[in-house]
């Protein structure tokens, strides 16, 4: 057999040129996209931040996670939209479709991105390079927006490519074409350096994707440990993970947090905000069939100084009630007495819930879990806001916090390819 | 024609295969309702611009004793008509 080949197409400026084109399918004379503009979220309830941005709002200096506000500040014409993540759901899917004509082998990597097996599709539908470029004309033609095709031998050398030069582009990178097209970028560039791998290569001398692949592994590992090795080998260009259709990410935890339109002073009013967290993420936690071993507790103050304390469970559990009050004795554990901006729950070490050990010390555990299945139950039927607790009456909180979007599973990126 | 995407209310007749044609509409002009008969639709085509599905019609009818024509929308998603452009 050949070698691969493998596509990665992205949606360039997703949510903003999604909103353009819904907004011109609606017969809106102004196109979003030549305009500076954003999707961002409220500023009201303090969670203005820009989460996507148009190209001329880009000449701004507008960055993308930087508050609404300030972006105001550099353009005072900019437009602010607010998303809809169920609408871009629809544009996901109508893009996968789309994709679904080229390959069997189509693989949701986030909701704006997609891989795609081309290997063995050239005896049916041709050169690749052409593929991808009657690809990228027939979404632009049939969905109305624009996509960066990156054309590799693997999934990440196809993502690196993807993301050379935007909008409406096709560009290959192929192995042979890495010291060239790959190499020159700097360190950051590189998919899987953060800002934290960032600074601690950069301190080291490594400037480029380059510097970094040319270095000793074995040097990398004694200040990277294991992931050292992973990025000589991303930055070299090895990969050989599989284009996996309708992949589902194990799930290691599953959290929840909210920035309070107000500052909390008092510790009623972060117990309720906890249990309007931890409601979420029981009924996650419970619907992927898992206990969870350990709960933790982050606080942001209104000076953005954040920190968290987190223990773990003698049982494991997944009762709403129980995380609830091992959460607020870990809040009670840390918290300062400073006023609170932002506050967030999260458990892991999951455990299957099909055999539960008991405990001696745990009361009506039977009782709790068949509580807690009928809250579901008609949560599930009726809407997640059909039953609330009475405490969150007239406390000005929502009783089921955070989540863009609740029931439906909404794809983020991964870290993983 | 210019875009004037004003919502309008409509009669329309679907076939055994579920192709619809707009037979009447009804619009608000100046505060008041005006019913306007379809009598030709000359053809009709489909989008499904950020993956949202739109039937457009290309549409003819006397108006004022006036041969006049426009472009209706059909959204099937939410079942609403627009008067697309006139």
């Amino acid at each position: 057999m050949g070698r691969r080949l493998i596509f990665h197409v992205d949606a360039n400026s997703a949510y903003l040129s999604w909103e353009a084109v819904r907004r011109l399918q609606y017969g809106d004379s102004l196109d979003l996209r030549t305009v500076p503009s954003v999707v961002g979220g409220n500023q009201e309830t303090r969670r203005g931040i820009v989460l996507a941005r148009s190209i001329p709002a880009k000449k701004y200096g507008i960055v993308t996670g930087e508050p609404v506000f300030s972006a105001r500040a550099k353009c005072p014409k900019l437009i602010v939209v607010p998303p809809d993540y169920y609408f871009y759901m629809q544009c996901s899917k109508a893009f996968g479709e789309v994709l679904q004509e080229y390959s069997p082998l189509v693989e949701q990597y986030s909701i704006d991105e997609y891989f795609l097996d081309y290997t063995g599709m050239v005896q049916t539908l041709g050169d690749p390079l052409q593929a991808a470029y009657r690809l990228k004309e027939q979404i632009k033609e049939e969905l109305g927006f624009t996509v960066n095709v990156g054309i590799s031998s693997n999934k990440l050398l196809a993502k690196m490519g993807s993301e050379l030069k935007k909008p409406d582009m096709v560009h290959t990178l192929f192995p042979e074409e890495i010291p060239y097209k790959m190499w020159p970028l700097p360190v950051e560039k590189l998919f899987g350096v953060g800002r934290a791998t960032a600074a601690k290569l950069r301190d080291r001398g490594i400037l480029t994707i380059g510097d970094l692949a040319n270095t000793d592994p074995q040097w990398l590992k004694s200040f990277l440990k294991s992931y050292g090795y992973l990025l000589w080998n991303f930055a070299n260009g090895q990969d050989e993970s599989p284009v996996i259709p309708n992949r589902r990410v194990a799930i290691k935890g599953i959290g929840n947090s909210t920035t309070i339109p107000f500052d909390v002073h008092d510790r009623q009013t972060a117990s309720l905000v906890l249990l309007s967290l931890v409601e979420s993420v029981g009924i996650r936690l419970r619907q992927a069939k898992y206990l969870a071993g350990l709960v933790a507790v982050s606080i942001k103050t209104n000076e953005f100084y954040s920190y968290s304390h987190q223990r773990k469970l003698s049982t494991p559990t997944d009762s709403t009630n129980r995380i609830h009050e091992i959460a607020c004795e870990l809040f009670d554990e840390i918290w300062r007495q400073e006023p609170i901006r932002h506050l967030g729950v999260r458990v892991a070490e999951l455990s299957s819930n099909s055999l539960i050990q008991a405990s001696i010390f745990e009361q009506d555990m039977e009782k709790q879990r068949a509580m807690d299945r009928a809250v579901d139950e008609i949560r599930s039927r009726y809407g997640l806001k059909s039953v609330m607790r009475a405490s969150f009456l007239h406390s000005g909180l929502s009783c089921i916090a955070g989540g863009t979007i609740t029931e439906e599973e909404y794809p983020l990126m991964s870290s993983l390819l | 024609m210019k875009v004037v995407m004003k919502p309008i209310e409509v009669i329309a007749s679907f076939n055994l295969n579920g192709v619809s044609t707009p037979l009447k509409f009804r619009i608000i002009e100046n505060g008041f309702p005006v019913v306007i008969t379809v009598e030709h639709v000359s053809f009709r085509s489909e989008e499904k611009l950020a993956g949202n599905k739109m039937i457009t019609f290309r549409c003819q009818s006397m108006v004022k004793g006036l041969s006049k024509v426009f472009e209706l929308k059909f959204e099937p998603d939410s079942g609403k008509w627009f008067l697309f452009k006139i």
